[in-house]
């Protein structure tokens, strides 16, 4: 970190906690926007609801489109949190104090996009998951059905469940002293609202000490679980034998790493966005894009290498049906331009931009080629499990295809508003950067003067 | 802060006792006040016997046999621990951690005894099988025109080769600035001096001088690093998974590659441990190197356990009869009591001692944990190669339809050639030891101007530069 703003106490007060107590005309406008688009994907869900499965794209032998694809592609972005701030906690990288609660908000919207995304839509009828006869939630023991432990679909939702919760207090903790901030600050029913919600911190030496201690078992205890829930997610469709392309050992690692390319690359998406919606360039700086962006070339290129792994054991097999999966995704319109987009867009021109200091520190640059990665990152989602199921192959009575329906492509819309409306709605309730992070980086910095130059240093435990 | 070079040591006076006019002369004497006559004997000694076990299977046991796997994981633990060590120089290098100033050498010398494997690697071109045999392999034999039999061969010689001098060229260029204070402090017209005025190839510690060298150091370790990810692909894929019908794991050579920047780990805090415990360093070597290292070590052991699941998980859960059998070969048949103990030595073991803050915070935790987890590496080797060579007159090639038994070692031979080959290792350290300073004197100079403790309220608290 080269560039050091020293900024006082009261400066970060003010500047962090704006958008709690002065609410901007564009945030009333943001939040219209969003909320409305969410509320005709809510409707198309309705709408399906009403009328079934049969509004969507999805048919023989292809039963897992657009839903599944959203499914996976938020929990890839619920990696986000995780990656940024457990891991670099637990590394002491001093660049990630400014965004990981922005990273923490995104891992825990994302999940719940995640659910919203597919599970119940497509269990067919999903009210009866709870309603009037549940097998889901209460489970019914009495009729003597056990559910399949044995199945992946069974630990997903206790995986994704686990990872909500931990998600959520992971942030929860991280907001104590915030929240005390802002109840000294407020008066009021809101006064009401945020001491009760700040456990009544006082910030002695015991609090700080149990608050630190927390925030790193979290840190620790969280990691298990963000490595289990892509995993199993990989594992939906890796079990399988019966479908080309999906029965790989790599899968699990290679999601992985998927997912944190997905989602580092949102959490950088989003750095560009504060910095020019919250205007918090004083905090996010041109350094933290350079260090976000050098990260993001190591993730990209070991993401790469499990890509050309997969790629290279798919034809390893010198199985037929498994190598005329493979020709389809890349010589087969409209498979092969979305294979071309995907690998263009995920790969080739980020990662060779990023290699170029000026593109790293540019918030433009950086926010061009993250929502890139995004785009090729869904694209192949949709290429791992639209083709497999596609089935082309000898003796399969039904050669179908498939393409999304107005309605699913609703309600994927929709899960991208939620997130942003969420984002809003929490950026006007807690603070986006967290406050006593940046207040304990400003105390931590310190200049070493060696012969003519000085060099910026900090303090470490 | 303002502060002159002269004053770091006043300030810094419990960092280190070593006043930093005084390092050059330290260094440069440490590794002379090392008596090493005997240790240097035994191991050449214990070097013949590799010879000796070498003719035995050359002469005696002849290029067709089974017995093989064993140099052939010979190679594969030596590929997998000693040239991955100087990973623990590449990688904090390029995330610019401060602790590694004192012990990246260690690291780095290791990249020399990659010249030791790649002796070892030659006869293994003469016992593996050409293509023709009709396997699955990387090179699609059968499926493309124009591919050589021997691309295994080709190609994983190729990469040995170079891995094994870039390890060379890294410790040699991570030397100049020593080199250069070593040739300073020679006396004028000796051989000492002129050799070393060779090898400091115009070193004057100019400005550009430092640049250059920053960037050849990290352009190089990346390279490193990435041929390094290539061998163990190539090796492992070649050497390995393809001579057994029916494996197709794309996971397992990024699970031979994990597991070879744990035992790389593994075998850098052994090292470590023995020149801090008898080398005359302990002035430089301390609990930061070893608590830096354990996290690392642990990491690296979860991973190990998670690509290792990752792969059984769906080779069991899948239940193909070819997957089956290739289960049973590695893990539940033949092998099972190796596995067993590699299972725990590479993950039960340091997850359940180094879980421990205070076991990961000490120095002898991680040298425990580290041995077990040499000894998991080289049973894993032994598992996988013999495994995997014991089934090489498979007619068929795309199945395994039975598990051939268990190959035990030779001791004439198999027991002979390890020991002397890891002894040369060993006679190899030793002898650069002799020759150069094990900690790199530029960097460490570095560090003690980057680091210093200063009061804070009432307590003291060290204060760390980043220049970059």
């Amino acid at each position: 970190m080269q560039e050091h703003v020293q900024l006082d106490q009261k400066e970060i007060n003010k500047d962090l906690l704006d958008t709690i107590f002065h609410t901007p005309m564009w945030w009333y406008l943001a939040v219209t926007f969003f909320g409305v688009v969410f509320l005709i994907g809510a409707s198309a869900f309705g709408y399906l609801l009403n009328q079934g499965l049969g509004v969507t794209g999805l048919n023989r032998p292809v039963f897992w489109g657009a839903y599944v694809v959203n499914f996976v592609f938020w929990i890839g972005i619920s990696h986000a949190g995780i990656m940024i701030s457990a891991i670099l906690r637990l590394t002491q990288a001093e660049w990630r104090r400014p965004i990981t609660r922005a990273a923490e908000v995104l891992t825990v919207f994302a999940l719940t996009a995640a659910l919203m995304a597919a599970p119940l839509v497509h269990t067919g009828r999903p009210w009866r998951a709870f309603l009037p006869t549940p097998w889901i939630l209460p489970y019914d023991f009495a009729r003597g059905i056990w559910p399949n432990i044995r199945s992946p679909f069974v630990w997903d939702p206790m995986a994704i469940s686990t990872y909500l919760v931990a998600s959520s207090l992971f942030i929860f903790i991280a907001l104590l002293p915030d929240l005390a901030i802002i109840r000294d600050r407020s008066t009021g029913l809101r006064r009401v609202i945020y001491s009760f919600l700040c456990l009544g911190w006082r910030g002695t030496p015991r609090q700080w000490k149990l608050q630190i201690v927390a925030g790193i078992l979290l840190s620790a205890l969280v990691l298990p679980v963000f490595v289990s829930v892509h995993s199993i997610v990989s594992w939906d469709f890796a079990v399988q034998i019966g479908t080309e392309g999906w029965h790989s050992t790599i899968f699990a690692p290679y999601f992985i790493i998927g997912a944190i390319h997905s989602g580092v690359a949102a959490v950088a998406t989003l750095m560009a966005v504060m910095v020019w919606v919250w205007k918090l360039h004083k905090y996010i700086t041109p350094d933290h894009f350079d260090a976000i962006g050098r990260l993001l070339i190591v993730v990209g290129l070991t993401w790469f290498f499990f890509f050309f792994l997969e790629w290279v054991f798919a034809l390893y097999t010198l199985e037929d049906p498994e190598i005329a999966m493979r020709k389809l995704q890349v010589f087969q319109w409209p498979w092969s331009g979305m294979f071309a987009v995907f690998l263009i867009t995920s790969f080739i021109i980020p990662v060779t931009a990023w290699l170029f200091r000026a593109v790293r520190r540019s918030l433009l640059w950086m926010f061009i080629t993250t929502i890139l990665v995004n785009v090729g990152m869904w694209l192949e989602r949709f290429l791992i499990i639209v083709p497999g199921l596609m089935r082309r192959t000898h003796l399969v009575f039904d050669w179908g295809s498939y393409q999304p329906s107005i309605i699913e492509l609703l309600m994927v819309i929709a899960t991208f508003a939620w997130l942003c409306l969420g984002m809003l709605v929490f950026s006007k309730i807690f603070p986006l950067v967290p406050l006593f992070d940046i207040k304990e980086a400003m105390i931590n910095r310190e200049k070493i003067k060696i012969g003519r130059k000085e060099i910026p240093a900090s303090i470490r435990e | 802060m303002d502060r002159n070079v002269s004053d770091v040591v006043a300030i810094d006076r419990n960092v280190s006792d070593v006043a930093f006019k005084n390092v050059n002369n330290t260094l440069v004497e440490a590794s002379n006040q090392t008596n090493l006559k005997w240790p240097l004997i035994i191991f050449a000694i214990l070097s013949l016997l590799g010879f000796v076990g070498f003719s035995i299977k050359v002469f005696v046991e002849g290029v067709g046999s089974q017995q093989w796997g064993y140099h052939a994981a010979l190679v594969a633990f030596l590929l997998s621990s000693i040239q991955s060590a100087p990973m623990v120089a590449i990688a904090p290098r390029v995330a610019k951690a401060h602790w590694r100033r004192s012990t990246s050498r260690i690291a780095e010398i290791f990249g020399l005894l990659g010249i030791v494997n790649l002796l070892l690697f030659i006869p293994l071109m003469w016992i593996l099988p050409s293509l023709a045999d009709g396997r699955r392999s990387l090179w699609f034999y059968d499926a493309l025109e124009g591919v050589s039999p021997y691309s295994p061969h080709i190609w994983a010689i190729l990469a040995i080769v170079v891995l094994a001098f870039l390890g060379v060229f890294y410790l040699w260029l991570s030397l100049l600035p020593d080199f250069a204070i070593l040739r300073d402090h020679s006396k004028v017209g000796t051989v000492r001096k002129k050799i070393f005025k060779f090898l400091s190839g115009r070193w004057w510690g100019s400005s550009s001088n430092w640049y250059m060298h920053k960037h050849r150091l990290g352009i190089v370790g990346a390279h490193y690093f990435m041929l390094l990810v290539f061998v163990h692909f190539l090796y492992s894929m070649d050497f390995c998974m393809s001579l057994v019908p029916g494996w197709i794991d794309a996971l397992f050579p990024i699970t031979h590659a994990a597991n070879a920047l744990q035992a790389g780990v593994a075998v850098f805090i052994v090292t470590m441990y023995i020149i801090y415990r008898f080398g005359g360093y302990r002035e430089y070597i301390g609990l930061d190197q070893f608590w830096a290292l354990s996290r690392l070590l642990f990491a690296l052991s979860l991973l190990w356990f998670w690509f290792w699941f990752s792969s059984f998980i769906i080779l069991w859960y899948g239940g193909k009869p070819s997957e089956r059998f290739v289960l049973e070969l590695l893990m539940a048949g033949p092998y099972i009591y190796v596995f067993i103990p590699v299972f725990i030595l590479n993950f039960a073991g340091p997850l359940l001692i180094m879980m421990w803050n205070a076991v990961r915070k000490s120095i002898l935790g991680p040298t425990i944990v580290s041995i077990g987890v040499l000894i998991g590496t080289m049973l894993d080797r032994v598992r996988l190669y013999v495994g995997a060579y014991s089934v090489s007159t498979e007619p068929d090639k795309y199945a395994l339809h039975s598990v051939p038994n268990t190959i035990w070692p030779q001791f004439s031979s198999d027991v002979l050639l390890w020991i002397g080959s890891i002894s040369a290792v060993i006679l190899l350290y030793l002898m650069v030891a002799k020759l150069i300073p094990l900690v790199n004197i530029a960097e460490q100079k570095e560090l003690l101007l980057y680091k210093l403790h200063k009061e804070f309220h009432r307590t003291k608290v060290m204060v760390l530069g980043k220049p970059e």
